[in-house]
C-alpha cells in the first residue's frame, strides 16, 4: 500500500501541474492538440492516486509489489511517449521550415529578376 | 543545353566575389547561383551590390538544406546539368566544362570531383583522409562501387539525380549519403580527376569536436541509406 503521505504529495503535485497546463492553454500560450497528452496523461495518474486499491490490483496483476512504484512506471512510460511523439514532430516541423525557407528564396529570386526587367523595359 | 553552378555559401564574404569571377573565366558557358545560407557577415550585400544572382534563405539550414535549394532552382528552371561549387576557393573552375563534356560522353549520372584518383593538389590531412579512406571502403562494402572521395563537394549532376535530390538531401555532411542514395536507385556515379587548393578563407564544417559526430551520423547514415534499398 502507499502511505497516505506519498498519495497526498502525489496528488498535489499532479493537481499544479493539471492546473498549469489548464491555465497555458486559456491564455493561448500552448496548443490544445499538443497539450492533450499531458492532460491525458496527468488525469490517468491522478485517478490511480486517487482510488490506491484500484492501483494496488493492477500492480498485483502486472507482478509490482509497491503500488506507487506502479504510479512512477506509469508516469515514465507517459513521459517517454510524449518525448518520443515530441521528436517526431520535431523532425516534421524541421523539414516543413526547410521547404517553407527554399520557397521563400525562390520566390524572392523570381520577384527580384520580374522587377528588374520591368525596370529594363521602362527605362 | 543549360548548365548551373550551385555555390553554396555561408560567411563567404572574403571569397565569394573570387569564385564568382573564377566561374565567369573559366567556365563560360555554365550560370551559377549563389545560395546564401543566412550569412552572418556581408556576404549578402557584396552580392547584391555586384548583382549576382543569389538565392536567400530566411532561416539558417545547413549546407544540406542549402545545397539543395540550389537543385530546386536548378530542376524548376530547366538546367540540365548543375553542379556544386564550394564557395570558399577550395575548388577550380577551369575542370566544369571537362567534367560535363565526360558526363555527357560517359552517360553518368552524378559526377564526382576526385582529389585521390591522381592524388594531386592539396590532399587533406592525414586524418581527415583516413576518414575518408574509411567511408570509401564502408560505400564499397555495402553498394559494390569505388568512390575514393566520397566527402568531395564538388559534384555535377543531370537531371535525374537533380530531381531526387531536390525532392529529397540528408541535413548535415551531406556528401557521401547522399551519393549513396542515388547508388541505391541505380544510377551510374563516376569520378573525376580534379586538383583542390586549400581553403583560403573561412573553417571547415568538420571542427575536431564534430568529427567524432561527423564520424558516426554519416556511418549510420550510411547504412540506413542500405536499407532503404
Amino acid at each position: 500500500m502507499m502511505t497516505i503521505k506519498i498519495q497526498i504529495i502525489i496528488g498535489v503535485c499532479l493537481v499544479i501541474g493539471l492546473a498549469a497546463i489548464v491555465n497555458m492553454i486559456r491564455r493561448r500560450r500552448l496548443e490544445l492538440k499538443y497539450a492533450l497528452s499531458w492532460l491525458i496523461a496527468i488525469v490517468f495518474v491522478l485517478v490511480l492516486d486517487c482510488f490506491p486499491t484500484l492501483l494496488t490490483r493492477i500492480s498485483r496483476m502486472l507482478g509490482i509489489w509497491a503500488p506507487v512504484n506502479m504510479i512512477f512506471f506509469l508516469g515514465f512510460c507517459f513521459s517517454l511517449l510524449i518525448i518520443f511523439t515530441l521528436t517526431v514532430t520535431l523532425s516534421r516541423m524541421s523539414e516543413r521550415v526547410r521547404r517553407l525557407s527554399q520557397a521563400v528564396a525562390l520566390n524572392e529570386e523570381k520577384i527580384e529578376k520580374l522587377l528588374k526587367e520591368k525596370e529594363e523595359k521602362t527605362t | 543545353m543549360k548548365s548551373l553552378v550551385i555555390i553554396p555559401a555561408y560567411n563567404e564574404e572574403k571569397s565569394i566575389l573570387k569564385t564568382v569571377n573564377d566561374i565567369k573565366e573559366h567556365a563560360k558557358s555554365f550560370d551559377y547561383v549563389i545560395v546564401n545560407d543566412c550569412s552572418m557577415d556581408k556576404t549578402l550585400e557584396l552580392c547584391r551590390e555586384h548583382g549576382l544572382c543569389v538565392l536567400n534563405l530566411p532561416v539558417n539550414l545547413g549546407i544540406g538544406g542549402a545545397v539543395q535549394t540550389g537543385y530546386l532552382y536548378a530542376y524548376k528552371n530547366g538546367y540540365d546539368y548543375a553542379v556544386q561549387f564550394d564557395g570558399d576557393g577550395q575548388h577550380d573552375a577551369s575542370y566544369l566544362e571537362k567534367m560535363r563534356d565526360y558526363m555527357k560522353d560517359r552517360d553518368v549520372d552524378l559526377l564526382i570531383g576526385s582529389r585521390f584518383l591522381e592524388k594531386e593538389g592539396f590532399q587533406s590531412s592525414g586524418l581527415r583522409r583516413f576518414g575518408i579512406r574509411y567511408f570509401s571502403h564502408l560505400i564499397k562494402l555495402l553498394t559494390g562501387v569505388r568512390i575514393t572521395d566520397p566527402t568531395s563537394g564538388m559534384r555535377m549532376a543531370n537531371r535525374s539525380v537533380m530531381e531526387i535530390y531536390a525532392n529529397c538531401y540528408p541535413k548535415d555532411y551531406p556528401e557521401p549519403e547522399s551519393a549513396v542514395a542515388i547508388l541505391n536507385v541505380g544510377k551510374k556515379i563516376e569520378e573525376y580527376p580534379v586538383k583542390m587548393r586549400e581553403r583560403e578563407e573561412g573553417v571547415s564544417s568538420i571542427s575536431p569536436i564534430r568529427s567524432v559526430y561527423y564520424m558516426i551520423k554519416v556511418t549510420l547514415a550510411i547504412l540506413v541509406e542500405a536499407l532503404r534499398k
